[in-house]
């Protein structure tokens, strides 16, 4: 099962992807060792650990046919809240954001259920009272994190280059992908976004597992932020579009598709490492700063476009018309 | 066991078993003035085969949607199993054991096999790989003759034949005992037409109980072992197929119900030739289509679902891409891939999908209406919006619609006044064109269709051609000038005047054995 | 089959949550809550001591005019049922910083043409694109950002340009009383916008592409020439947006225009339009900015600080949407 598995596209396709730039880098890096060296393996795995969680909250929700920009917006108030409320425990702390994060999910997810709304309206308007919230208990600046001994622990590799954050953001895919892979609400959050009309006459709780997938999106990125915000000693209530491409861009890479029910949190996971990696990687060659956002522009652009639902309907009917036109030119001689 | 008359003197013979599952008496249900069905009484045998027959609007998915608990009936008495019951949704009617598989499947394509047989299913517990829900999967596919297909397959990389399998896979292993398929082989190739008809003939063996809802008459020959006959919402006859000849099954479909509402046809002068099809060729489901049509002339493309015939227009129209094939039109050559190239040699489309292909249910009346002709009506690109509502009030009233109304969104207006806003779009007022068009009735009650017949014949009047598609035969026979038949992607027979009549027409679209021309 | 749409009989208009759901239905609750809401903004307004003078008013005028002008274009491409895109602001940044390059080569004029041309062009390719394989607009968006963000970088070696014929620019700014140019340039901008809109075959088909994509392609729109003009104008519009921050301030770089996507959705959205497509003006989006900018403006007058104007606005865009009607099952 795992064989196979492992040969359907969800996972193989973000898998080979992530091998090919991985591959290309050491090509280019050549003898010089400035890619394949551990500190390139480390802050991989920390820019995983960031992006890692809201690419998990926000590929749940495509896979299941919706789309969360919410993710932004609590991302930077569960940071607030997390430095706000965990001066003495930071596990206290964290605990807090995660529930307020879940709280927005499930406020959100109530909305789009009951009152059959658009989700990208409901989650942008979502995100804006977020980003709102964060601002009046910041008072609209950095605030800083007193705990100094917790945020140097947070970052501290306990296991090879693997950080707690890494820990936590690698348990989090495991588990979700077991949840899809080996539960009733995971087959039914498929048939979601696969058939959402079918989930319906079938007889899934439609309803309620978008509230629940809305509400752990919100959980994934309530914990990136509380876990970033310790890690920086300081949180802040701006930080707007920064996340979002990477975690969109992660989840087109990692399989998912906007029609829902593709992708699988494992593919998502080598989505994330895939751009990390990236990330790392031209810093450790020493490109500019502007060769990410290129590269992942162009790797997104590709895909959306490669994922169109209309390129293989006129790729045909572009081979028909020249066919015929072929046809003309022979008859004319 | 003498034979039983129920209460319109057709007569119930006995059928091949002698115990009923289900059993319906007296069902009726109106929709408004609509009477959908009248004094249904009929019942079904344990391991039987039924077929359910009959024309558009005799009241067969009226009945299906009540015995599976999606409409309530205004009258009449339900039994499953020997008890009394009401049936209060769909819920309620699975756990009774009746199942149903619609034209629509409801499976998840990137789910397997095995999830989709236990969709939403609440026997199924939180975690979900027991074996015994495995086994009981497998037992299902084994009831259908095709154990050997892997469980963990994906529905996505299954053809829509063995998709249809999983979704009655679905309802045998949630051990449903009364199966409805409605026309279940309308998209299938032969062999899995064969593959479906072999599944259900073990289904019966096995004891489950298959009522089969099917224009497909070759089938309901070959592979039920009873057939009832539905016509305009009453119970007209059921009896074993053995026996049974195929122009009596046909007479007992058609009824000789021809009504006035068809305007009379025009004695025409012999016409040239305006429109000319050669080898039109649509993927694989319209193969090498050859035909012509003349001015003022009401063409019929006659046949069921899944015959192509609906894919004719839409190809004449523009809207296949992957059409071939040469179109001629007045003598100029038409291009077929392009809608904006076919709109402006004045060939004009109305959808059968009036909801998501043809209206724009945000904008106005107004708008709906000036659609399609928005450059002749503009200057520079700038709308002459004086010369547009003017288009379009003389277009409303020419189709009876209120021309007050022009700025009210689309949302307010019965289907009937919906379907007239389709047929003013497209009305010329320059050389006359064609106009194609895909069930132009549908969902409309007589009152709103005999006008849209009567706009139709203007049409011609003004020397237009109609190349229409319809599977309703009454309207076939009532409006056309010539019909085509076709199945399965072929054109079986040209029928013209005279020539044109229902049994030979219904014959050619259900099971076009040789017959006498 | 029948079907019972024709003969379904109307719910009798009920009282209480049935009204209530019915209003919201049929879109009436946007229309009813916009002219409730002004009018209370307009009383909390002209409450608010200092509202009325040059230097608020003045301010306001200003401000509004930047994100505004984005907004229209925001219009366009919502109302071409392309819901939303995010890579507007980018092409603001980019824009400002390109007319300033350009006009210190070759004079304003050029400046202007050049930032509008390039604005225009590289968002009309997402609409081409959008439009002919009907791929996603927010991930196209998304992807333009991060082009649009890399490429500037690549191209401005020390981060931001200045203006060096200070002069010629500046004699592109003026001020009437309390109306400055970028205010006129909005409602230039606005009154184009909404021309096009309601009197051009090019806006009729933006509204038939919204509405139905597909009753859209059966009448003969093609969706990618109408969506590549559609993106074309509010690439037009940023750039506009762009040069009018260039003109301003003499300086750009590529934190300008950061953020302006989502302000510029928020006025979308509190002018009524409604994210589904196939309907919304100009003028309504006129409305939500100027509403937005009057609620801020105000609670800067009463001494509210910054992140006050976030939550609200914030809250405004919630609750417009909330208003929103229901949408159909399909996705």
């Amino acid at each position: 099962m795992i064989l196979e598995r492992l040969r359907s596209g969800s996972i193989a396709k973000p898998l080979a992807v992530f091998t090919a730039v991985v591959a290309i880098f050491a090509a280019v890096d050549g003898d010089h060792m400035r890619f394949l060296s551990g500190s390139t393996l480390f802050s991989t795995l920390e820019t995983f650990a960031t992006g890692g969680l809201i690419a998990l909250g926000l590929g749940l929700t495509m896979i299941a046919g919706e789309f969360d920009i919410s993710v932004v917006g609590v991302y930077s108030l569960a940071g607030c809240v997390a430095v706000l409320t965990g001066a003495q425990s930071p596990v206290l702390g964290a605990v807090i954001a995660m529930a307020v994060g879940a709280a927005v999910g499930i406020g959100q997810g109530l909305i789009v259920t009951r009152l059959r709304l658009n989700s990208v309206a409901v989650t942008l308007g979502g995100m804006l009272t977020c980003n709102g919230i964060a601002a009046v208990l910041t008072g609209n600046q950095s605030i800083a994190y007193p705990n100094v001994n917790v945020a140097l622990a947070i970052a501290q590799p306990i296991l090879g280059p693997l950080t707690i954050r890494s820990l936590i953001a690698f348990a989090m895919f495991g588990a979700m992908a077991a949840f899809i892979a080996f539960t009733r609400p995971g087959r039914d959050l498929i048939a979601l976004g696969s058939d959402r009309r079918a989930a319906v006459v079938a007889g899934a709780p439609v309803s309620a597992l978008i509230v629940v997938v809305f509400a752990f999106s919100g959980l994934c990125a309530a914990l990136s932020g509380a876990m970033i915000s310790y890690s920086l000693a300081a949180a802040s209530p701006s930080g707007l579009t920064d996340v979002l491409l990477p975690a969109a861009a992660a989840a087109i890479l990692g399989g998912v598709s906007l029609g829902g029910g593709s992708g699988r949190p494992i593919g998502l996971m080598f989505g994330v490492l895939t751009l990390s990696v990236l990330r790392s990687g031209f810093n450790a060659l020493g490109a500019p700063p502007y060769a990410n956002d290129v590269a992942m522009g162009a790797i997104l652009l590709g895909v959306g476009t490669l994922d169109g639902p209309d390129l293989w309907r006129r790729a045909a009917s572009l081979r028909l018309k020249l066919a015929e036109m072929r046809n003309e030119f022979a008859k004319q001689d | 066991m003498p034979a039983r008359i129920d209460r319109q003197g057709g007569y119930l013979e006995q059928t091949a078993s002698t115990s009923e599952i289900l059993a319906v008496e007296g069902l009726s249900k109106s929709f408004g003035a609509v009477q959908a069905l009248q004094d249904i009484s009929f019942s079904l045998g344990r391991q039987e085969i039924r077929a359910l027959c009959g024309e558009n609007g005799a009241g067969k998915s009226t009945f299906v949607k009540i015995l599976m608990g999606l409409s309530q009936p205004d009258a009449g008495v339900i039994t499953v199993g020997g008890a009394r019951v009401r049936i209060v949704g769909s819920r309620h009617a699975q756990n009774l054991g009746l199942g149903l598989v619609a034209q629509e499947l409801s499976l998840a394509p990137h789910l397997s096999i095995f999830d989709n047989i236990w969709l939403g299913s609440p026997q199924v517990p939180f975690l979900h790989r027991r074996s015994a829900l495995r086994a009981k999967a497998r037992e299902a596919l084994r009831a259908l003759g095709v154990e050997d297909w892997g469980l963990d397959a994906l529905v996505r990389s299954l053809s829509v034949g063995q998709r249809q399998i999983v979704e009655i896979a679905r309802l045998i292993a949630r051990e449903a005992r009364i199966l409805i398929l409605d026309e279940p082989t309308a998209t299938l190739s032969d062999s899995e037409i064969e593959r479906m008809m072999r599944a259900l003939r073990s289904l019966r063996d096995n004891g489950h109980s298959i009522l089969y809802v099917s224009h497909r008459l070759g089938e309901v020959f070959e592979l039920c072992d009873s057939v009832t006959v539905l016509r305009n919402g009453r119970h007209v006859v059921t009896r074993p197929r053995q026996g049974l000849e195929k122009t009596e099954l046909i007479e007992n479909i058609l009824g000789r119900t021809l009504s006035e509402m068809y305007p009379p046809r025009a004695k025409k002068a012999a016409a040239p030739d305006v429109l000319r099809v050669q080898n039109l060729s649509v993927a694989n489901a319209v193969k090498n289509l050859s035909f012509s049509a003349r001015a003022g002339e009401i063409l019929c493309i006659a046949g069921q679902l899944g015959s192509g015939a609906d894919l004719v227009t839409r190809a004449l129209a523009g809207l296949a891409p992957a059409a071939t094939g040469k179109v001629s039109f007045y003598g100029k050559r038409t291009p077929l891939r392009s809608v904006s190239k076919s709109i402006a040699k004045k060939i004009d489309f109305i959808s059968d999908d009036r909801a998501g292909e043809g209206l724009f249910q945000t904008m106005r009346v107004l708008d709906n209406l000036i659609a399609s002709n928005l450059q002749a009506h503009s200057r520079g690109g700038l709308l002459r919006w004086g010369k547009l509502r003017e288009y379009a009030r003389r277009n409303a009233e020419r189709v009876g619609l209120n021309a007050a109304r022009l700025d009210s969104p689309i949302g307010a207006l019965s289907g009937g006044n919906q379907q007239k806003i389709l047929f003013g779009r497209v009305l010329r007022n320059d050389a006359p064109g064609l106009l194609l068009l895909n069930e132009p009735t549908r969902g409309i009650d007589v009152g709103a269709r005999s006008e849209l017949y009567r706009v139709m014949r203007m049409l011609c009047e003004n020397g237009c051609v109609l190349v229409m598609y319809s599977s309703d035969l009454e309207e076939v026979l009532g409006l056309a000038d010539v019909v085509l038949t076709m199945f399965k992607g072929r054109l079986v027979h040209r029928y013209e005047g005279d020539e044109i009549e229902g049994s030979r027409i219904l014959a050619d679209i259900t099971h076009p054995d040789a017959r006498a021309r | 089959m029948i079907e019972a749409s024709e003969t379904r009989a109307r719910a009798p208009a009920a009282r209480g949550l049935s009204a209530l759901r019915l209003i919201r239905r049929s879109g009436s609750a946007l229309v009813i809550a916009r002219w409730v809401g002004a009018a209370a903004l307009a009383a909390l307004a002209l409450s608010t001591p200092g509202f009325l003078s040059a230097p608020s008013l003045l301010s306001l005028a200003t401000t509004v005019s930047f994100v505004g002008c984005v907004a229209m274009g925001m219009t366009l491409i919502t109302i071409s049922g392309n819901i939303l895109s995010l890579s507007l602001g980018a092409t603001v940044g980019a824009s400002a910083m390109i007319f300033i390059v350009a006009t210190n080569a070759g004079g304003p004029v050029f400046g202007l043409v050049a930032a509008l041309a390039t604005g225009a062009a590289v968002t009309a390719i997402q609409g081409a694109i959008i439009g002919s394989v009907r791929a996603n607009p927010i991930i196209v968006s998304i992807a333009a950002f991060a082009l649009i963000t890399g490429v500037a970088e690549a191209f401005a070696q020390r981060g931001a340009v200045f203006l060096a014929v200070r002069s010629a620019a500046s004699a592109m700014h003026f001020q009437i009383a309390f109306i400055p140019s970028e205010f006129v340039v909005l409602l230039l901008v606005t009154a184009l916008c909404e021309l096009i809109l309601k009197g051009t075959v090019f806006g009729r088909r933006i509204y038939m592409m919204g509405s139905s994509f597909r009753a859209a392609e059966a009448v003969g729109v093609s969706s990618w020439r109408v969506l590549a003009g559609v993106y074309g104008c509010a690439g037009l519009c940023a750039a506009a947006s762009g040069a009018l921050l260039a003109i301003r301030y003499g300086t750009a770089d590529m934190t300008y225009g950061a953020g302006y996507d989502y302000d510029a959705v928020a006025a979308v959205l509190v002018g009524g339009t409604l994210m589904r497509g196939g309907q919304g003006s100009a003028l309504r989006t006129l409305f939500g900015a100027i509403f937005i900018a009057v609620v801020e403006i105000i609670l800067l007058l009463r001494g509210f600080r910054d992140e006050w104007q976030y939550l609200f606005s914030g809250l405004i865009v919630s609750f417009a949407v909330l208003l929103q009607p229901r949408q159909g099952d399909a996705r």
